[in-house]
């Protein structure tokens, strides 16, 4: 992933706290989701970052086939607590 | 009567208004504290956060439920349940030590398009069309919230705002749709719909829901709730053992139905479905406890490492095992808390008598020198942060138009032991303490008056009164225990088992018991919550707009709706009249009753409680959930009155105008109320308060009617007149109330509390005979009195208010708005507990008080931003000011406000 396309919910070290901002574990300040992330960004599991995520659409939803049972997903979704992770 | 004035100069002229506000300066609240340094990090992170929706809970929620499609409902649903408590994404925040959430977000929720989908698709969308049509929508139109603190009333940003209130990440909203469209035809909401058109009556309910004579349909807006939790079994045993407890059973249960050929065989299942959420919610604990320990290791500052052990410690404990220590039970009962709430929409999930059911832990902890009170305090208010950050996610009518943002997560403190002595404790002074030190929405407190309590306990609760913050609520213990009996002695209640009473919602009076906790050997009987929601049934029904309906044949004039049948009565006496409104509630209560019936009977079919069962008493014991009545107490389903005050001073002045005195006849007096008095309508104006409404330039035709229609006898004075209607009312109320029965053929009964729907269906009605115009406030509560018209004092309102009896409602709602110097110092704390006393001797069920300075509010809605933690009591709860939507803001200021008591 290119890092500068990213943005700080894609970094593992960011705590969100809504859908605007959140702490960044780094430097324990509060920041903009949508702002320019920085060097020590951390990948965020993510169904994007999956190789199990497949056959993506313009709404970046596409097919899970990394579980038992394949399914829709999308991008955004958060992948740490999923069994089926397997990072690109 | 000159044109273009506002009304409060145009009747304080004719000497009939209360006082003008004066301009000098504002009274400052006369106790007000601070919370520990880590509390207030934490909570002015909350000032500062925006309710915050995401898809992830659906999202595998939907995915699993899709997989087992054939799969016996239960057990599809605990499936989809676990899925989905097994992915969420945990977040801890720093400083934290009691930790977890709804979602990874600090204030977040989530839709549940199973229940209802309609509403999540975009407004040009048919779905949305749809539930117009339905009358589902309409509450969302005349519904607002306010544009302060973390509502995100408006789209910016990646940040799209939903129902209102919610942002959402712009990356999430094709994935909203998409996932609200795969329950298209199967959620509650849309089954409920193609079997409630059954009802014979079904185009009335149609037609009533459309002009906002009832609020919204509870099948599937907020099927549980209002209720008190149980958090006795994880306390007792711990989740390991209960998972052992649900095998053992199921291997006694399979393939015996045990003597009931109905139901008998589903035991089975239900045991399966507990053993399955159970694991899920293991595993969400544990990956809370995965997630500490990575942070524990990448932490380099030293305390805050060693706070992210104590964390996993904690949680890797609770996972499997009863508390040990007084933090560990602590965060059982909050991990379970938000469990229940992320198993359905709910708002009012009371966590009971928490100073009570947590005792055994605090005593043993204190007794060993394993905490001190400071410790306990500090984590009594992180809870409070903790619970504040609780949002419920539906639709803008529900979230904004009933509950203001607010959920009632109402926290009951005194009260009676099962043996009839006082339950009050030291535990339970730190939860009084906790709510001065650390102000926040919740949980928000309500004391148990008894005679029993002491001194030193009431005292205690007088000087939180005192903060301004508007807890604790004061509720006749006694009061409560006689409803109950009435209410629950069918399904065996005693006085002894009454007496574990807790209040659940904002004052709903709630079926509760005694289970025995044993801890390290040493035995408690702890109360908990016993019985089904009372957030279900008919919610609630705008009595005034009812009244107006009378008067114009069963028309709604603002919709052009012929709602009900026309009456086609010349309605020539007051008694022809009284008895045509009785009629059209009926019919109203009818198909209302029957419809959500039908929604409530699809709930349960497939989207049963599974969580919440299988925590209360007595669904483990009978091997079946809720839905096949496992509760210990089943009657909880009520009929809610909105703006009862309204209709009995328009009643009063109808009978004295219209038929006594014959000074105006029906139709003229109609013709008034449909020309609103003359005056503009309270959206042309922008205010929902009376104090604010403009008279129409050149239209002086309806001035002395309004005049004595403000002038005819008003509620609150101790006037026979008008409390003898108030009287009739309600004794007619609570008996009719009752001949409904609800979907487990049990009999209704009253609930009268307003929440904020006296607002939005204050909105939806024409002017009242009252003097009320068009489109404003009703009074709040169901005792309170209308702003302005309560002249006579304290006592007098409480002699109105107390001339039926309280025990034959689930509740009633008095809310009194006292200058602080009024009560100021330990003079004044003794006049205020006098006060309560007196109202509780007299046999009033409910009151509480807003101790503030109208001026504060007045500035306070000029500039919100200088009062981002200012709190009110708004009907039966605390909420902040910036966050309450202009109607409730505006009827709030207008209340009479008492300068002595």
């Amino acid at each position: 992933m290119e890092k500068m396309n990213g943005k700080h919910d894609d970094c593992r070290n960011f705590a969100p706290v809504d859908a605007a901002k959140g702490i960044c574990r780094k430097t324990n300040t509060m920041i903009f989701t949508d702002t320019d992330v920085c060097d020590a960004m951390e990948m965020m599991p993510k169904c994007k970052n999956c190789s199990n995520f497949q056959g993506v659409d313009k709404d970046n939803i596409g097919t899970c086939v990394g579980l038992k049972k394949h399914g829709w997903t999308y991008g955004e979704l958060i992948a740490v607590t999923c069994e089926g992770y397997r990072q690109v | 009567m000159r044109n273009g004035e506002k009304i409060m100069e145009i009747l304080s002229q004719k000497g009939l208004s209360g006082k003008m506000q004066g301009s000098e300066g504002m009274t400052e609240r006369e106790i007000k504290k601070q919370p520990k340094e880590r509390t207030k990090f934490l909570r002015d992170i909350y000032y500062d956060t925006l309710s915050t929706a995401n898809t992830e809970f659906p999202y595998w929620y939907t995915r699993r439920w899709n997989e087992l499609d054939g799969e016996i409902p239960v057990i599809r649903r605990a499936e989809a349940l676990k899925c989905a408590f097994s992915h969420l994404t945990p977040t801890i925040y720093p400083r934290e030590k009691l930790v977890m959430q709804k979602t990874n977000y600090y204030r977040g929720s989530f839709p549940m398009p199973w229940l209802s989908e309609g509403f999540f698709v975009a407004k040009e969308d048919e779905l949305y069309q749809d539930a117009l049509n339905r009358g589902s929508a309409s509450a969302d139109e005349l519904s607002k919230f306010g544009s302060g603190g973390g509502n995100v009333t408006q789209s910016f940003g990646k940040v799209v705002s939903i129902a209102g209130k919610f942002g959402m990440r712009q990356e999430e909203i094709p994935v909203l749709t998409k996932l609200s469209r795969e329950w298209v035809g199967r959620s509650v909401e849309d089954l409920g719909h193609k079997y409630e058109q059954m009802v014979p009556d079904y185009p009335i309910k149609e037609n009533i829901m459309k002009t906002l004579i009832c609020m919204f349909d509870s099948g599937y807006t907020l099927p549980q709730g209002r209720e008190v939790i149980n958090y006795y079994y994880p306390l007792q045993y711990g989740f390991d053992k209960i998972i052992e407890m649900a095998e053992e059973c199921k291997r006694a249960v399979a393939g015996n139905a045990g003597g009931d050929g109905l139901i008998g065989m589903d035991r089975l299942y239900f045991y399966e479905a507990v053993k399955i959420v159970v694991e899920g919610l293991q595993n969400w604990i544990l990956n809370y406890a995965k997630e500490a320990q990575r942070l524990a290791g990448i932490t380099e500052d030293e305390q805050q490492k060693r706070e992210y052990e104590e964390i996993a410690e904690c949680l890797h404990w609770i996972a499997h095992h009863q508390p040990r220590t007084f933090r560990e039970a602590l965060q059982m009962i909050y991990t379970l808390h938000i469990a229940v709430l992320n198993e359905d929409a709910i708002s009012g999930l009371s966590p009971g008598r928490v100073g009570q059911v947590l005792y055994p832990w605090f005593e043993q902890d204190m007794e060993a020198g394993r905490i001190t009170e400071d410790e306990v305090l500090e984590l009594l208010e992180l809870y409070r942060v903790k619970m504040t950050c609780i949002d419920c996610f539906a639709s803008t009518g529900v979230v904004g138009g009933v509950l203001s943002g607010n959920t009632f997560n109402n926290l009951s403190l005194g009260g009676l032991t099962w043996e009839g002595n006082s339950a009050a404790n030291p535990l339970e002074m730190l939860i009084l303490e906790a709510g001065m030190t650390c102000e926040s929405t919740q949980p928000t407190l309500s004391i148990l008056y008894d005679e029993k309590l002491p001194e030193e306990f009431l005292l205690k609760g007088i000087e939180c009164n005192k903060t301004g913050v508007g807890y604790p609520a004061w509720m006749n213990n006694q009061i409560g225990i006689q409803f109950l009996l009435d209410q629950y002695g069918g399904e065996g209640m005693d006085v002894r088992e009454a007496r574990a009473v807790a209040i659940g919602g904002c004052l709903e009076t709630s079926p509760c018991c005694w289970k025995e906790l044993t801890l390290n050997g040493r035995k408690y009987q702890i109360p908990g919550g016993a019985g089904q929601p009372t957030s279900v049934g008919v919610h609630f029904i705008a009595n005034p707009k009812i009244l107006e309906l009378v008067l114009t044949n069963g028309k709604d004039y603002r919709t052009n709706i012929q709602v009900y049948p026309p009456h086609n009565k010349k309605l020539e006496t007051y008694e022809e009249l009284w008895e045509t409104f009785q009629g059209y509630y009926i019919l109203t209560c009818d198909c209302l009753t029957k419809t959500n019936n039908i929604q409530h009977d699809i709930w349960r079919k497939n989207n049963m409680s599974i969580v919440n069962s299988f925590l209360k008493p007595d669904c483990l014991d009978k091997g079946q959930h809720i839905g096949n009545m496992g509760y210990r107490y089943n009657a909880t389903y009520n009929i809610e009155s909105c703006g009862t005050i309204n209709m009995v001073n328009s009643l009063a002045a109808i009978k004295k105008l219209v038929y006594e005195e014959k000074k105006y006849t029906l139709e003229e007096l109609t013709e008034a109320l449909l020309n609103n008095f003359g005056f503009k309508n309270a959206e042309e104006t922008g205010s929902y308060s009376m104090k604010d409404q403009i008279k129409l330039e050149n239209v002086t035709k309806y001035d002395d009617i309004y005049n004595d229609c403000v002038k005819a006898p008003k509620y609150g004075n101790a006037d026979p007149y008008v409390d003898e209607i108030l009287k009739i009312y309600e004794d007619w109320f609570c008996e009719m109330t009752r001949t409904f029965e609800s979907l487990y053929g049990k009999k209704m009964y009253p609930c009268q509390i307003s929440v904020s729907t006296h607002g939005a269906q204050g909105r939806a009605t024409l002017a009242s005979a009252d003097g009320r115009l068009a489109g404003t406030t009703y009074a709040d509560g169901s005792m309170s009195a209308y702003p302005g018209t309560d002249k006579n004092g304290p006592y007098a309102l409480f002699h109105s208010a107390t001339v039926w009896d309280h025990a034959k409602s689930q509740n009633s709602q008095m809310n009194m708005k006292i200058h602080p110097s009024a009560v100021s110092g330990k003079e004044g704390s003794k006049k205020l507990l006098d006060l309560t006393r007196a109202y509780m001797r007299k046999g009033g069920f409910h009151i509480q008080y807003n101790i503030v300075d109208s001026k504060v509010l007045k500035d306070a809605q000029q500039k919100p931003e200088n009062y981002r933690d200012l709190m009110v009591r708004v009907a039966g709860f605390t909420q902040y000011w910036c966050e309450i939507g202009r109607p409730i803001q505006d009827e709030v200021i207008a209340r009479t406000e008492y300068e002595g008591v």
